[in-house]
């Protein structure tokens, strides 16, 4: 039952790829920084083929497309696929046309860990990406030297990954190019630190390592710059909550002046609304909905956003806003991503588009396919991105770039609420550094 | 004491939901002696139906739960009609197989149809609202679920005690042979019963579609639920199904509540402690 | 000539990491595991006539034991050894309770002990790592002290771990259901009554019948977190408790060799399957409704000619 699908997504891809170099050329040059300017000039005055050796640089990338969480895959397959599809429409990397196969990883690590040794070590990836869970990158991470293969992984956020595998256990071949929960806990902490007036918050968080890990890192924080402040009640929400009126019945009772929670995609569309239903947004100051700058979550509460209905109380943050930062490189990504997929980029699609372009980016520089060199070159490579520069710390890997939080507001120039009302906090601010310190996980 | 009183009404509209599915699952099994292990999904294609009619082409919402149990009416008669009527005479283990292969096929058929990303459609206006209780605000809604589940529950009664019908179906759970001798038509008298459980589990995902997500999967998240009721509860037993949704509905809530980190584990106790008290579950004969 | 077709079989898997890439080997290895599971699973159907559908709890047990033996000592006999060990326990101490029911009643109760399983792997974090699972198991080398140490790293190595262990069970398993025990648990599937009448102890027999199972499931999750490095709560999951009964199921319940071929056809089927679609859940579920009404004896009597009717 629970394994994979090998070739699933190949027809759809194919049939993505050439429309997309039949159609209009999309892309535009990313503006890399003065380090890797000279590299790029230097290769593209050498002739074009067989640099590398190859005909096509092979990507095998994963996601969750099937189940409740499906678009989240979606995401990361069409920003990945636009960004192929760029970059082939200008003669690919170094000669090398891009080719990529995708496939779903169910959210089962086991499921994962069989699709990364497929492509690696059977349709013959030399680059990976992916993953949409936590428990599979924790899996796939471990293999990876085994594979001999670096994997960007472009949405799972449990600080784990960097912090112990890669600070921790020097696994190198691991990369992360989204901010991981560092964004929802610690940021969320920076924000309403500023609100003398909250001082009872409450917390409906998810029942795995998610939202215990969010839970705990935002009280910890939150807790240092205001010591008066107190958490005084907490609801877990297994995977396949359908009615979260218990949890947040439960949490009321507390009478919290502020609710900090975790559930996504349609689990944090269903917690909203019930919220309404349950008359909470009359009660409370502020509600903090930690993923709510996603796009599939935007557009489950379009219409109670726009009917006021959160009084003005509904806070958010993502890993990617299509709203931020208001940079030539963002509007051209959104514009294109619309123009290809009629749909806004949610920040697992521009993680995903990111990600190949820093691909390419180490491979011009490096002008091979090594994973060695490959690891070189990403470590602290810094690069402009959609979601603005960003920086791979070469101690754990991680990519360090600025998303701000907000307010849930609707906005006249999308047809989806976006976050406005932005504080910007520099990412320097509010990631950790190593020597990190294991979160102590407290219930 | 107020909150506690409060946590069991939320309680009580959660196990509304489960006793409409545990419904069905009972008289199916009570009658046809076939554990439907696709009930769950019968449960999500109502849902699935009521979100079109009503989410996608704004059928007024009554129309559109009536319609939706229609729908799912049609696919538990071709599903009876077409496959499980073949297989009564076999081992209860082919029925189970053979129903669990209808999760897989319906799972996969509404991602064919409807895609892959929840669906969750607006609140029909009438139903906004809340009202004080307890000193806290309870939605309309729920008051409507918990009265739709307990009118359901009656009508049920009324159905199995009171109308020929319903004699009828007693009289062929109990003795089939003997029931066929008398002239009760027995092929169409199950296909009935298939179908008006199929259509309750429908009314279970279809009421919920304003304030839950439809989503594939959802069924078969839901039917370890109603097995564990129907465990509890007693087999087959349509009171034990009723009494057994409501202790596991006030679990749940209370378990958030009061033991937030062991509310799963309430249920999965309560469930082993019943077996080895009442191996045959609390109203199992 | 049975016989020389197995030799040539098991001198064909000997040599098989000679011939095939990584992948093929890996897939190998999963579908010796999922022989292994569903051999076990059809002691309890197709010798027992019990369907189990919490097999994988006995699985996830087998896994965890042997993942959490790894990490604290890496000794690869003594991870699956004791792997299956406390798989063997809890099976037994489970099937306390569930060989009181039968038919339905006990398809549900072992279902709802497997979720419970599934549920503890999820939530006792200490023990579990919660739903991120154990990470970074060794694949520890296979010695005994003072004799003999092999290093396990390349995958061909434990290749032939996995494949001699398999072989054994195999044996075994024919050696058990050939024994008086295998046909007394025949006579109590074919009739409870009969059995009872001439002074067996059916619910003794069935408490066997379902501690083997788990041992055999056991087995097969031990094997597995010394190749995946990783445990995670998904392998306790109903979903998967499937995947035997669907091997089974297409192999053939009541031979010997049913469920080893279906293991294989099933990993093999669905190689074929997703090549073409992505939904390839509902071609299982269609495949599962053709087979129940229609080819009841599954492949492996279809070969044999024997129909599909018990």
């Amino acid at each position: 039952m629970s394994e994979s699908k090998k070739i699933s997504r190949r027809a759809f891809l194919k049939a993505a790829t050439a429309a997309g170099i039949g159609g209009i050329t999309l892309g535009f040059p990313m503006t890399e920084l003065a380090a890797q300017q000279k590299e790029k000039a230097t290769a593209q005055a050498k002739p074009k083929k067989k640099v590398l050796g190859v005909d096509v640089i092979k990507i095998g990338g994963q996601g969750v497309t099937s189940g409740a969480h499906a678009d989240y895959g979606w995401q990361i397959l069409a920003g990945s696929t636009l960004a192929i599809e760029e970059i082939n429409a200008k003669g690919g990397v170094l000669g090398s046309k891009l080719e990529m196969k995708f496939m779903d990883e169910e959210l089962k690590p086991a499921v994962a860990v069989k699709n990364a040794r497929y492509l690696a070590t059977d349709w013959g990836a030399h680059l990976l990406f992916g993953v949409d869970s936590s428990g599979s990158a924790m899996a796939v991470g471990p293999i990876l030297p085994e594979l001999d293969r670096v994997c960007m992984f472009v949405h799972a956020s449990t600080h784990r990954l960097t912090e112990e595998l890669v600070a921790g256990k020097g696994i190198k071949q691991i990369f992360r190019i989204s901010v991981p929960v560092y964004q929802e806990s610690i940021l969320a902490s920076h924000i309403f630190k500023e609100f003398p007036n909250i001082k009872r918050w409450a917390g409906i968080h998810c029942d795995y390592e998610y939202g215990y890990s969010t839970w705990a890192l935002f009280k910890d924080t939150l807790k240092k710059y205001r010591p008066d402040v107190e958490f005084v009640s907490i609801a877990w929400a297994p995977f396949w909550t359908m009615d979260f009126s218990p949890h947040i019945a439960a949490v009321m009772a507390a009478n919290p002046d502020a609710i900090h929670a975790t559930p996504w995609a349609g689990e944090g569309v269903m917690l909203l609304r019930q919220a309404l239903m349950l008359g909470v947004f009359d009660k409370i100051q502020a509600w903090f909905q930690c993923m709510g700058g996603s796009v599939d979550l935007l557009e489950g509460i379009s219409r109670e956003v726009e009917g006021g209905k959160f009084k003005d109380k509904l806070w958010a943050t993502a890993r990617y806003i299509h709203n931020y930062p208001d940079t030539p490189e963002n509007k051209k990504f959104v514009a294109d991503f619309r123009k290809r997929w009629n749909r806004l980029p949610n920040y697992s699609a521009e993680t995903a588009y990111s990600t190949i372009y820093v691909f390419k980016a180490a491979v011009e520089k490096t002008r091979s396919l090594k994973t060695d060199d490959l690891i070189k070159a990403i470590e602290g490579m810094e690069i402009m991105t959609p979601g603005g520069k960003r920086l791979f710390r070469p101690e754990d890997h991680q990519a360090v770039y600025d998303v701000p939080g907000g307010k849930i507001v609707k906005d006249p120039n999308y047809p989806i609420p976006i976050i406005g009302d932005l504080k910007v906090i520099p990412a320097k601010t509010y990631y950790r550094y190593p020597p990190f310190t294991p979160i102590a996980i407290g219930k | 004491m107020e909150t506690l009183a409060f946590q069991g009404l939320v309680g009580l509209s959660l196990a509304m939901y489960l006793w409409l599915l545990a419904s069905g699952l009972t008289i199916v099994f009570g009658v046809l002696g076939v554990l439907n292990f696709a009930h769950g999904s019968l449960f999500m294609l109502g849902a699935y139906f009521a979100f079109t009619f009503y989410g996608l082409w704004g059928i007024n919402f009554w129309l559109a739960i009536a319609l939706s149990l229609l729908a799912v009416g049609v696919v538990g008669y071709l599903m009876e009609r077409l496959f499980l009527r073949h297989i009564y005479h076999l081992d209860h283990a082919y029925q189970l197989l053979l129903t669990f292969g209808f999760i897989l096929i319906f799972d996969d058929a509404v991602k064919i149809v409807w895609g892959g990303v929840a669906k969750i459609p607006a609140m029909p206006s009438f139903f906004e609202g809340t009202f004080s209780v307890f000193g806290r605000l309870f939605p309309f809604y729920n008051v409507f679920i918990i009265g739709s589940g307990l009118l359901v529950a009656v009508v049920l009664w009324l159905l199995f005690e009171k109308t020929w019908w319903g004699r009828m179906v007693r009289a062929s759970a109990s003795d089939r042979e003997m029931a066929s001798a008398i002239g009760v038509n027995i092929p169409t008298l199950f296909t009935g019963v298939f179908v008006l459980g199929a259509m309750l589990a429908a009314l279970g995902g279809a009421l919920g579609t304003p304030v839950r997500v439809v989503a594939p999967g959802i069924g078969a998240a839901m039917i370890i639920q109603a097995f564990i009721i129907t465990v509890i509860g007693g087999l087959g037993n349509l009171k034990g199904a009723f009494v057994g949704a409501v202790i596991v509905g006030l679990l749940s809530a209370y378990g958030i509540l009061l033991f937030p980190v062991f509310e799963l584990f309430l249920i999965f106790v309560t469930m082993a402690v019943v077996l080895i008290v009442r191996p045959k579950g609390l109203f199992g004969g | 000539m049975k016989k020389l077709a197995l030799l040539l079989l098991v001198v064909l898997l000997g040599l098989l990491p000679l011939f095939v890439g990584k992948y093929t080997l890996y897939m190998t290895i999963h579908i010796m595991l999922l022989s292994l599971f569903s051999l076990g699973f059809n002691l309890l159907l197709g010798y027992t006539g019990l369907l189990s559908f919490g097999q994988a709890g006995f699985f996830a047990v087998g896994a965890y034991a042997c993942a959490k033996i790894l990490m604290a000592a890496p000794s690869l006999l003594l991870g699956i050894l004791g792997g299956v060990a406390v798989a063997g326990v809890i099976s037994l101490l489970l099937g306390l309770l569930s060989i009181r029911h039968t038919r339905i009643y006990f398809s549900m109760l072992t279902l709802c002990f497997g979720m419970m399983i599934f549920s503890l792997a999820w939530k006792w974090r200490d023990m579990t790592g919660g739903d991120d699972g154990l990470v970074g198991i060794p694949r520890a080398p296979l010695e005994v002290p003072g004799l003999f140490s092999i290093n396990m790293t390349p995958m061909e190595n434990y290749y032939y771990v996995v494949l001699v262990f398999t072989i054994l069970a195999v044996y075994l398993f024919y050696r058990i259901v050939h024994s008086p025990l295998g046909l007394t648990l025949q006579g109590i599937r074919d009739s409870e009554t009969r059995a009872a009448c001439v002074g067996i102890s059916v619910r003794n027999y069935r408490l066997i019948s379902f501690t083997i199972a788990g041992l055999y499931a056991g087995l097969a999750g031990a094997l597995l977190p010394p190749l995946e490095s990783t445990v995670t709560p998904p392998v306790a999951h109903w979903s998967h408790s499937a995947e035997p009964v669907l091997a089974t199921l297409l192999g053939g319940i009541y031979t010997f060799a049913g469920p080893i071929v279906g293991a294989a056809l099933f990993y093999i089927l669905k190689d074929i399957i997703v090549r073409f679609t992505e939904y390839w859940l509902i071609c299982l579920g269609v495949i599962v409704v053709v087979l129940v009404l229609g080819f009841r004896g599954g492949v492996v009597s279809m070969f044999y000619g024997k129909g599909g009717q018990r």
